[in-house]
């Protein structure tokens, strides 16, 4: 893959019911941010596995966000604490590993925060513009 | 000593306790040590107790469900036994633990030192360390077989609808079942060392499970195998857990 015209690929894991209805929200107010995120919508964010983390690091996607409700506000009460706890292990992890921390990111944005997705989108996608391809992902 | 031991486990099928009792037999090479099943009494003979016993027998239990067992327990055997009982895979009143002093070398100052020498090293450094580490790894999946943790019925590295990983021996599907293994013993790994011991190609896999072993003190103030009643790490959480990762 050349550097020219690269323009980052990052899946989103986002749960249905804050940050998936944030970010339609920030669709539906008409707010911009760069396409460069596929969102795949979860039950929550305790949902994601950090497999599915793995699994899309090491096939093509240059990062990968997780978006969840804010600490408290978990449709299911607990949901986000798992993710939390999980997820500061992983991602000590895979720095440990070498991968650009840059690459894995999580974030709380609540169904009534379009502006803040819209605006973590456009930061995110400047970081992993500056972390470059993910060139971790060779042949199978 | 040794007879001690042999009485105690000629006791248990006395009384009709156990079905089973794991214990150390002398290998055929007349020096090293091997795991030996003891059925009955007569067994109980073979028994024999030394700095050569180095196997983690609790990795057996898995293969005994249902049975009395009665197991000779070091250290580590008593850790991984711990958290067999804290993750609900055993019974306590079907186990019983005959615990032994290990005749061990003396432990390492810092038990951390080779993962801090790692972390000191630049992200390109670490990268190219285990992809080299890696990329010898053959997937023979000792690792997980040797592991008294790894019980799952059906492993994630078994499936293959989803298939989670590349099962060919690349660099990419290494890359993904050493740190799929880390990751599902994260607070769990009691650190017997059993997986870099039964690693035929000398892959360094305590370094793994070791950062995150350090990582989960420092964050969570966790140990795992430390008490039975304690909750396994990743299935409780506390409200004041670092946070300050997430945006």
């Amino acid at each position: 893959m050349t550097k020219e015209g690269w323009e980052p690929n990052i899946i989103g894991f986002l749960c249905n019911w804050c940050s998936y209805a944030g970010a339609d929200l920030a669709g539906t107010s008409r707010m911009e941010y760069p396409p460069n995120i596929k969102i795949i919508r979860v039950p929550c964010s305790g949902r994601v596995n950090p497999l599915f983390v793995l699994k899309c690091l090491m096939n093509g996607a240059d990062g990968v966000l997780i978006s969840g409700c804010h600490i408290g506000d978990c449709h299911y009460s607990e949901g986000n604490f798992h993710a939390r706890r999980r997820f500061a292990v992983l991602k000590r992890f895979l720095e440990y590993l070498g991968l650009d921390p840059r690459r894995f990111q999580m974030s709380w944005v609540s169904a009534s925060e379009g502006d803040k997705w819209s605006k973590l989108i456009k930061e995110l996608v400047e970081e992993i513009k500056t972390a470059g391809p993910n060139e971790v992902t060779g042949d199978d | 000593m040794i007879e001690e031991l042999r009485n105690k486990v000629k006791e248990l099928f006395a009384s009709k306790r156990v079905d089973v009792v794991l214990g150390y037999q002398r290998a055929v090479d007349g020096v090293s040590a091997k795991p030996l099943f003891i059925y009955n009494q007569e067994d109980a003979e073979r028994l024999v107790w030394d700095s050569y016993c180095v196997y983690n027998l609790a990795c057996y239990l898995k293969e005994l469900a249902g049975k009395k067992v009665g197991i000779i327990a070091k250290a580590c055997d008593v850790k991984s036994i711990a958290v067999l009982l804290q993750e609900n895979q055993w019974k306590s009143q079907d186990l019983f633990v005959i615990e032994v002093e290990e005749v061990k070398p003396s432990a390492p100052a810092d038990k951390y030192e080779s993962v801090r020498k790692l972390e000191a090293k630049s992200a390109s450094e670490r990268l190219k360390f285990w992809e080299e580490e890696f990329s010898r790894c053959i997937r023979c999946y000792a690792c997980r077989q040797v592991c008294p943790m790894c019980y799952c019925p059906r492993c994630v590295a078994d499936q293959s609808m989803p298939a989670w990983f590349s099962r060919a021996n690349s660099l990419k599907g290494n890359l993904s079942w050493n740190v799929t293994r880390a990751m599902h013993l994260a607070g769990r790994c009691i650190d017997c060392g059993e997986c870099e011991r039964a690693c035929p190609v000398g892959i360094p896999l305590r370094d793994l499970n070791k950062k995150i072993e350090k990582d989960v003190k420092e964050l969570f103030n966790y140990e795992a195998g430390s008490s039975v009643e304690q909750k396994p790490l990743l299935s409780c959480f506390d409200k004041n857990d670092p946070t300050d990762f997430i945006k």
